[in-house]
């Protein structure tokens, strides 16, 4: 089923969560979403490690990746 | 724009620290939901077996009519008040300070909204409060809007308004009173109530916003917080799907707007109705869409039984009833809903910016952890009742083990209802738009409509014979 190519199984190493442009401090999380720690948390297991993407302007998974990577090491 | 790469970039990680994936599996708020509530119940049961109590502590307030009365209570059980709200500082700051919040803000806030939830947990305690309807959840939240939309406080006070982490914890505490094989019991109906209220409110949400011309993502992160678990869920499928950075708050406000008016409204409702409390709780956990906001709804519902207005069952059945509904048969299925709706979006919506791979491990990274301190503290307790005669569970183990446990249930939840009402700034709530609005509040009808048939008519006999300890 063409569905079931997008699912991929284990845990791949995390991509965007390395990245510069991506953001998932669960305290800047809720200071951005004003509102969500009034029935929810940036803190919150159903979040997993989501987080914002500054470059594409999405919440995505810190699991993503894209050519637009840049690190956040120092070189 | 951005471009539209879909190749993973293979450079992307080659020398990149640690991620921090096991450390988020044990300092979540959820987990030491489960840590904090199982060592209390495990401390209960220590003390208990020693032929002692943890009352002394677990203080909460008796029955008074006149203010003299109500001095006499306080003067005598002041300090027991003080050693209870040191002992939540101690341990709620550890908390607050392993999972990177900042503890020097977090002690004032708690402070603070420790004497607020004793005044109204005081004050739902006087012989004349149900004469004037003040149920101390309706009364936390109303006390709780006034004095952050009239008032106003300052933003670093937010640190101790912790909605979600009291409330799990009070969850987690909830378990050790409710019997395991009422869980058994009840679980499958619940699981299959709730199943089809969610499932038709998702389709309502979705395919009313899709009419109305929104994305499909937005459509998805709309019906997953009307049917699932509210902003929580809206979060979670956020992410899953991919959504633009702006489409959250949007649920935000749709969720807090709603949730908001159905604490107050359901209840009133099911009172006209004269719904048994079991019955009342099972509608609020299928029609309410945060956790917080529906126990808010449920214990004030609970609250009104046995004050001569009709309503029969105990207040304890209204929240089992809830709670099974919402934590057993809605929320633990988030984490299937985030794999099913990033798979369609991968495969259909076609989001092309990042790497477009989804992974069956987020069903249990979602997973809402705390359902396992429940689970796990409903089954400790039955064990530990198991082979009391009743007679004997009326006159040791519930005074002794029960009781203690339940009035911290009831800080915990009276400080949870009060942070919505502290944490809700309407001013400061994203403007939703109209065709949002519009597809949100189809769902609402639909689900308040449904969820009335299904708790009442269909299941109606099943949630009036909820039996708890």
């Amino acid at each position: 089923m063409k569905i079931l190519n997008s699912l991929q199984r284990g845990n791949a190493e995390p991509a965007c969560e390395k990245c510069a442009h991506f953001h998932n401090d669960p305290a800047h999380i809720e200071e951005v979403y004003r509102g969500l720690t009034t029935m929810s948390s940036g803190f919150a297991s159903v979040r997993d490690r989501d987080g914002i993407c500054n470059y594409h302007q999405l919440y995505l998974s810190a699991r993503d990746s894209c050519q637009r990577f840049t690190s956040r090491m120092p070189a | 724009m951005a471009d539209s790469n879909i190749t993973l970039d293979p450079t992307h990680n080659p020398d990149a620290p640690a991620a921090p994936l096991r450390r988020s599996l044990a300092l979540t708020e959820d987990w030491w939901a489960v840590w904090l509530g199982l060592g209390i119940i495990i401390l209960a049961y220590v003390f208990y077996l020693a032929g002692s109590s943890i009352s002394w502590i677990a203080v909460s307030p008796t029955k008074w009519s006149t203010f003299p009365e109500l001095a006499t209570q306080l003067s005598k059980n002041g300090i027991r008040y003080l050693a209870l709200l040191a002992a939540f500082l101690v341990l709620f700051t550890i908390v607050v300070s392993f999972i990177g919040q900042k503890a020097k803000a977090f002690i004032p806030a708690f402070i603070f909204i420790f004497i607020l939830s004793t005044i109204i947990y005081i004050a739902g305690n006087w012989d004349q409060a149900s004469k004037y309807n003040l149920e101390p959840p309706l009364v936390a939240l109303l006390l709780g809007l006034i004095i952050s939309n009239v008032i106003g406080l300052p933003r670093w006070l937010d640190a101790g308004f912790r909605v979600e982490f009291y409330i799990k914890l009070g969850i987690v505490l909830l378990g050790a009173t409710l019997p395991f094989t009422l869980i058994i019991w009840a679980g499958p109906v619940a699981i299959l109530q709730a199943s089809i209220v969610s499932i038709v409110t998702f389709l309502a949400i979705f395919f009313t916003a899709r009419k109305l011309g929104l994305d499909q993502r937005l459509a998805a992160v709309l019906g997953a917080g009307g049917a699932v678990c509210g902003v929580s869920a809206s979060i979670a499928i956020s992410g899953a799907v991919r959504a633009k950075k702006g489409d959250p708050p949007i649920a935000i406000s749709l969720v807090v707007f709603w949730a908001i008016i159905f604490i107050f409204a359901l209840p009133l409702i099911a009172r006209a109705l004269h719904l048994p409390t079991g019955v009342g709780g099972a509608w609020i956990g299928t029609s309410e869409f945060a956790d917080a906001a529906g126990l808010a709804a449920a214990q004030s519902y609970g609250g009104l039984a046995g004050k001569g207005l009709g309503i029969s069952g105990t207040a304890d059945q209204a929240l089992a009833s809830y709670t099974l509904i919402k934590v057993i048969g809605r929320d633990i299925w988030i984490g299937i809903w985030a794999l099913v709706l990033a798979l369609i979006s991968v495969t259909y919506w076609e989001r092309s910016e990042t790497n477009s791979k989804v992974q069956v491990g987020q069903i249990w990274w979602r997973f809402p952890k705390f359902v396992i301190g429940f689970l796990v503290a409903s089954i400790l307790t039955t064990l530990i009742v198991h082979g009391n005669s009743l007679a004997e569970y009326n006159k040791v183990v519930k005074p002794g083990l029960i009781t203690p446990i339940t009035s911290l249930r009831t800080w915990a939840f009276t400080l949870s209802f009060l942070s919505i009402g502290l944490t809700t700034r309407f001013r400061e709530l994203a403007n939703a738009g109209i065709k949002p609005f519009i597809a949100f509040t189809v769902g609402v009808i639909v689900n308040v409509i449904l969820g009335y048939i299904l708790s009442v008519i269909v299941f109606g006999h099943y949630w009036s014979g909820v039996i708890t300890h």
